[in-house]
């Protein structure tokens, strides 16, 4: 069981890595949100199950899985906002030099 | 109903004086919100919703996997555009429920609704074609197509 | 499993820094809210691990989603509020 929660857990730290290497490294807002999204959703649920594997069956495995649907309703809502807003108010979306 | 169920995994635990509680503030608190109206739960609905999720997660995978891999290549060949889709759903909780899944899904989010049109970013040409193929929404539109249209 | 877990949660606090270059770096404003979006979400996986850590993860469950609740308010809210000023 220890073993299967470390890969869970080494498998959500790599996507976290590639999303926070991303948000560095990608070059405007809308690409950047990207990023974002992928460590909202791969990430942090491969880390909460390996978390949750590591508790073994219970009250605490249940909440667990609260805290990761919350995650998964709120966190869309949060990043169409922040880009609605980016939208509206006039941001231009980075385009690949056509040459 | 769904509030009943919040309180007991919030509280988590399973003592009378705290079920009952719970059952009489939540039935009192969803009375007051809904315009005094009868609760009618759709359990139907919920199965379904419940059923499309796995699928979900699978195209996460898929598309996250994706992503990571242009991420990491040295030379970064994203090229990003917006595309505009025109639904044919006639939902409000169906519209709500593809803007999540499109934003959800790593690689494409949504801009901009109005009532059935959106506007959405994808990174790449590959995701966009995705998008445009409307795989999310026949698979919406299947599970919304015994209700009533209210849009 | 003890040291695993601190050093999980010493690698979290090394991204939480990557997303703390973007929000002082940002060329625009909803890149710095975006950073801070990020760094809540690490915040919440971190509060986890830490009781985790510390073998209490009851009380820190808790205090997690609270804070996933108060997020979404607060990000709304200037989300809200920026989208009616404009571009600075």
């Amino acid at each position: 069981m220890d073993i299967l929660s470390i890969i869970f857990i080494v498998a959500g730290l790599f996507f976290m890595i590639v999303a926070a290497i991303g948000v560095v490294r990608l070059p405007d807002v809308f690409s950047r949100s990207h990023a974002v999204s992928l460590t909202d959703s791969l990430g942090a649920f491969l880390m909460l199950v390996g978390i949750a594997f590591h508790e073994g069956l219970g009250k605490n495995t249940l909440k667990i899985l609260v805290v990761l649907a919350l995650l998964y309703i709120l966190n869309p809502v949060i990043a169409h906002a922040t880009i609605r807003a980016a939208f509206r108010s006039g941001v231009k979306p980075w385009q690949k030099k056509s040459s | 109903m769904a509030l009943f169920v919040f309180w007991v995994l919030i509280s988590a635990s399973f003592e009378w004086i705290h079920l009952g509680l719970g059952l009489v503030f939540s039935f009192a608190v969803a009375w007051i919100n809904s315009g005094h109206s009868l609760f009618v739960p759709k359990f139907r609905l919920w199965l379904r919703i419940l059923l499309y999720l796995p699928w979900l997660f699978y195209k996460i995978i898929e598309s996250s996997l994706y992503l990571s891999k242009l991420i990491l290549h040295p030379a970064l060949p994203i090229d990003p555009q917006l595309v505009s889709v025109d639904s044919k759903l006639r939902h409000h909780a169906a519209v709500v429920l593809l803007g999540n899944s499109i934003t959800l899904t790593p690689g494409t989010i949504t801009v901009e609704v109005d009532s059935n049109k959106l506007i959405v970013h994808a990174m790449d040409k590959v995701l966009s074609e995705d998008i445009e193929s409307k795989q999310i929404e026949s698979k919406i539109a299947d599970i919304f197509k015994d209700e009533e249209p209210d849009l | 499993m003890t040291t695993f877990f601190f050093y999980v949660m010493v690698l979290l606090a090394i991204l939480i820094g990557a997303y703390l270059y973007r929000v002082l770096q940002g060329p625009t404003i909803f890149d710095r809210v975006l950073g801070l979006n990020g760094i809540s979400t690490k915040a919440i996986i971190l509060f986890i691990v830490i009781g985790t850590y510390s073998e209490r993860v009851n009380m820190f469950i808790d205090i997690s989603t609270g804070y996933a609740l108060i997020n979404l308010v607060g990000a709304l809210a200037v989300a809200k509020y920026l989208e009616q000023k404009g571009l600075p």
